[in-house]
């Protein structure tokens, strides 16, 4: 039986009768007592990502799951569609097993889907996501002078950001997906 | 990493070992030297230490390991004699995250004081913290101290007094946090402490003290009975020490050791012989004696501002290294 020491991203573990999958973990070492690791998990149903900590000597069931790079194509609304570039194989999963991401998501998005046997679980998305800014308000003079030094901009996705005042329509941003905060502007 | 920086940290490092040292010599402690490789490293049953074989002059061999804390060398300089003892070693700890906050071998400073006990004991490990923030032109707001008894009362609303395993376990399924059925009294305490208290302490430094006995073998008991007088320094998220009031109680340690060594087999970690010296030289030293070590690392990412190992040892054990 796997132990809480084969923690990984991207380790779906079975808890309670729901699935998790690990987001993050750390290995913590309190000054007394058992080392544990310390993981932010989503549940793959809700898509709700809470803390959990192992004991490293508990026992844990993982469940086997493979890692699948695709690409997105579209959406009814309902299902998201995916297709893996090399095999054209096309896969469906429902805007509540996504949950919040799908906000990030845009046509031609690569992005990881989590495969449980032949049902697709989840998708994992990069780190940072590229998106070119369609409308951006003009810097305002004395803005910055009351603390405000962000404002916010549509994405070519439709989602909007707070970036720095100096970000201007047209241009390329990175933004972090753990957040969905802007991260940096990208040069070409 | 570029060479200015690692002349950077190493100057830097230098600057802190320096400060250290004439903190405590300032104090009338005594610099003293210890093994890193021993016959009986340290014994809890979560630390993995490096073994080794040493192998005499006509082939005969003798299992070795590196030392993963000064401890017991410390001890016996205690029960020999030494009343203010202070050093600066390296640690090997293996079975560890490699990068991070964790770097299997790293610099480990362990003061002793016979006659002190952990009141006093917070009292100079702040003073030393705030001697070296300040070479480095920083001035640390006042150190904080907060006894588990009341952070419990306060995030979980739980009498840690009276707190028996069923109680931590209810709590634990109040908050929904997972608990296994393997779960002793100190890891289900842990585990409400890892998830409902020490995510809120803040950035600014905090001592936290008082642990329940469960997890504070080998510290003297609180009045009351119920803690060990042990508290443990945290600046900006990160554990930086570990300071007791120690058990001077020969007797008491070797039951403790026994069942360190229990617990060893029980897991198939190798069970290293009792260091008999120490049990030897234990009773000489006086009650109360005060001990801590800090992390000499993790302390200069917080003095520094860094958040990982790597940005303070520069030349560091890493497979990826090498082939950089």
């Amino acid at each position: 039986m796997p132990s809480p020491n084969e923690i990984k991203k991207g380790t779906v573990i079975r808890l309670n009768g729901e699935l998790w999958l690990v987001v993050d973990f750390q290995r913590v070492s309190p000054g007394k007592g058992s080392s544990f690791v310390r993981t932010r998990v989503k549940n793959l149903r809700s898509g709700k990502i809470v803390e959990q900590n192992f004991k490293s000597a508990e026992t844990l069931e993982f469940e086997d799951v493979q890692y699948k790079k695709m690409q997105y194509l579209f959406t009814d609304g309902q299902l998201y569609t995916f297709m893996d570039n090399q095999t054209y194989e096309q896969v469906q999963i429902s805007g509540a097993d996504i949950g919040d991401d799908v906000k990030f998501f845009k046509e031609g998005l690569e992005a990881t889907i989590v495969m449980h046997g032949e049902t697709p679980l989840t998708v994992e998305l990069p780190k940072k996501i590229q998106y070119t800014i369609i409308s951006a308000p003009p810097a305002v003079k004395g803005d910055t002078s009351s603390g405000n030094v962000t404002k916010e901009v549509e994405l070519d996705n439709g989602l909007k950001i707070r970036t720095p005042i100096f970000v201007k329509e047209g241009e390329k941003v990175l933004v972090n997906t753990d957040t969905g905060e802007y991260s940096e502007r990208v040069s070409e | 990493m570029c060479m200015d920086s690692i002349k950077t940290i190493l100057l830097e490092r230098q600057k802190i070992n320096d400060a250290i040292r004439s903190f405590f010599r300032e104090r009338n402690y005594v610099e003293v030297e210890t093994p890193l490789l021993v016959s009986s490293p340290g014994m809890e049953s979560n630390l993995m230490p490096f073994e080794t074989i040493v192998i005499d002059d006509q082939g005969k061999k003798y299992p070795g390991a590196f030392i993963t804390s000064p401890e017991y060398s410390m001890k016996k300089i205690l029960g020999s004699g030494l009343e203010r003892i202070f050093t600066i070693t390296k640690v090997f700890r293996n079975g560890e995250e490699l990068g991070g906050t964790h770097e299997p071998e790293f610099s480990m400073l362990e003061w002793y004081s016979q006659g002190m006990n952990y009141k006093n004991g917070m009292d100079e490990t702040e003073l030393l913290v705030r001697a070296i923030a300040k070479i480095f032109g920083k001035i640390l707001p006042v150190f904080r101290r907060l006894c588990l008894r009341d952070l419990f009362q306060e995030k979980i609303g739980m009498d840690l007094d009276h707190a028996i395993s069923t109680d931590l376990a209810h709590a634990c399924d109040q908050h929904d946090i997972h608990r296994d059925e393997t779960d002793t009294e100190s890891d289900l305490f842990y585990r409400l402490f890892l998830t409902l208290v020490e995510p809120f302490l803040g950035s600014d430094p905090v001592f936290i003290y008082d642990y329940p006995v469960y997890q504070a073998a080998l510290s003297c008991l609180t009045p009351d009975g119920h803690y060990g007088q042990r508290f443990e320094l945290y600046i900006d998220g990160l554990e930086l020490c570990n300071g007791f009031t120690e058990l001077t109680d020969a007797e008491e340690q070797r039951k403790r050791f026994q069942e360190e060594a229990d617990e060893r087999q029980k897991l198939g970690k190798t069970v290293f012989p009792i260091d008999e010296q120490f049990l030897d030289l234990l009773p000489s030293v006086r009650h109360p004696t005060f001990g801590n070590a800090i992390g000499i690392d993790r302390l200069h990412m917080a003095i520094t501002g860094r958040r990982k190992i790597e940005e303070v040892i520069p030349l560091m054990f890493s497979p990826y290294a090498v082939s950089k």
